[in-house]
């Protein structure tokens, strides 16, 4: 892209200069050096990875890019599109770092992945501003590519679009719930049916295997899972740990249980004036 | 299907939907279940799924042979497991699975610790947000 050309990342210049100024250089390597187009989009990820980690949690802001973006992934703070989009570029940015070919078509699909992912960026630092950038151009290429140069293209947008196809396809199977699904509303579907769930047991009494049993093991368990390594408590923070989430569980059946049983005093109070009232009229 | 249904509402119970026990089912579903993606993605169309409720899928998992029915009620703890936190209608649901297949003590308690020993593996080593990395 020349010089006197608007760049597709002008829009973030007064967001966030550095971030911008990676993606305007993006754009100039795109047909000349697409492994350095990469390696720039990489960078303008991990400045943005960084930033969005200091600003919701700035002690996590020491580890690697992909724990950061695992990190903002699984604690809800990227969404999976974004996530997607970043973590293809930091996929292909690492490839064209360690010496893989970048094909032209590749370097500008994430050029588009990292445009898209600007705007989202920008209105997450502002805070929920809305940002509306002008739609994606394609940086023009050279004036006049040769017939194997196009063909070659083609051929790397046509195994593109494959990847693509494929990871969505393997997403879609492994989530559990679609893209098309209304999450909130089936969220709370669900956590009322469970409501209503316990609700029974407490009028009705505990099934065969009650839930004061399943708590004791589930606790003893998570014990044991919370001084695996890749949790890494001490054993007896592990311990104090388990022990208070065991012991929150059973307060909160107990006040159910309370609760209930205050129901049932009630009920059977009112039933008994009733008794007494309709005795002295008789 | 019956797993999809019951490993969402594990999934939920505390009321949002982590990507970590999203991720995790889905891992489940393929590897020890033997689903194949495209089960997996059918199973969740809103003609299959939107129609049943808890109540059908504890009466599914009770119709189910024991072997499978275990396979479930294990993933079903890995899930709950997959956070490092218990919430109380994770265990309500835990408990209400289990009933429904029968389950004795001992059949739960090697649930629980097959579930455990998969949430271990699937766990990745990612710090919480909370206590700022000091766990990795």
């Amino acid at each position: 892209m020349s010089e006197d050309h608007q760049s597709n990342f002008d829009f973030m210049d007064r967001y966030d200069h550095r971030v911008s100024h990676l993606g305007g250089q993006a754009e100039q390597y795109v047909h000349s050096d697409p492994e350095s187009c990469l390696f720039k989009l990489r960078l303008m990820v991990e400045m943005m990875a960084r930033r969005l980690v200091e600003l919701q949690a700035p002690r996590l802001a020491d580890l690697d890019l992909i724990a950061i973006l695992r990190s903002l992934e699984q604690y809800g703070m990227l969404p999976k599109k974004q996530a997607d989009g970043m973590h293809a570029i930091r996929r292909d940015g690492n490839a064209a770092v360690h010496g893989s070919e970048t094909p032209v078509p590749t370097a500008m699909r994430r050029l588009r992945d990292a445009h898209r992912i600007s705007a989202w960026y920008c209105s997450m630092i502002q805070r929920g501003v809305k940002v509306r950038p002008s739609q994606f151009v394609p940086p023009p290429g050279p004036a006049q590519a040769d017939a194997d140069a196009l063909k070659m293209h083609q051929a790397a947008e046509a195994l593109e679009d494959q990847i693509d196809t494929r990871r969505r396809a393997t997403r879609e199977g492994l989530l559990l719930f679609t893209e098309d699904e209304d999450l909130p509303t089936e969220v709370q579907r669900l956590v009322s049916e469970l409501e209503g769930l316990d609700r029974v047991a407490q009028a009705a009494g505990e099934p065969l295997v009650d839930a004061e049993f399943v708590a004791v093991v589930m606790a003893m368990e998570m014990e044991q899972l919370l001084e695996h390594p890749t949790l890494g408590l001490d054993t007896r923070e592990a311990k104090r740990e388990a022990e208070k989430q065991y012991q929150q569980i059973k307060d909160g059946f107990e006040l159910r249980e309370a609760m209930y049983a205050e129901e049932r005093r009630a009920l059977v109070l009112y039933h008994q004036r009733e008794r007494q009232s309709r005795h002295k009229q008789g | 299907m019956l797993w999809f249904v019951a490993a969402r509402a594990m999934a939920v119970a505390d009321g949002t939907v982590p990507a970590v026990k999203e991720a995790s089912a889905g891992l489940y579903a393929q590897a020890i279940l033997g689903l194949s993606e495209e089960a997996c993605r059918a199973a969740k169309s809103p003609e299959q799924i939107g129609k049943l409720t808890l109540v059908d899928c504890l009466a599914g998992v009770h119709g189910m042979p024991r072997e499978q029915a275990e396979k479930i009620m294990t993933g079903v703890l890995m899930i709950a497991f997959a956070d490092g936190c218990m919430e109380p209608l994770e265990v309500r649901w835990a408990s209400m699975l289990a009933s429904a297949c029968e389950m004795t003590d001992e059949d739960f308690q090697r649930c629980c610790a097959s579930a455990r020993v998969i949430a271990s593996m699937f766990n990745p080593s990612v710090p919480s947000i909370e206590d700022g990395g000091e766990a990795s």
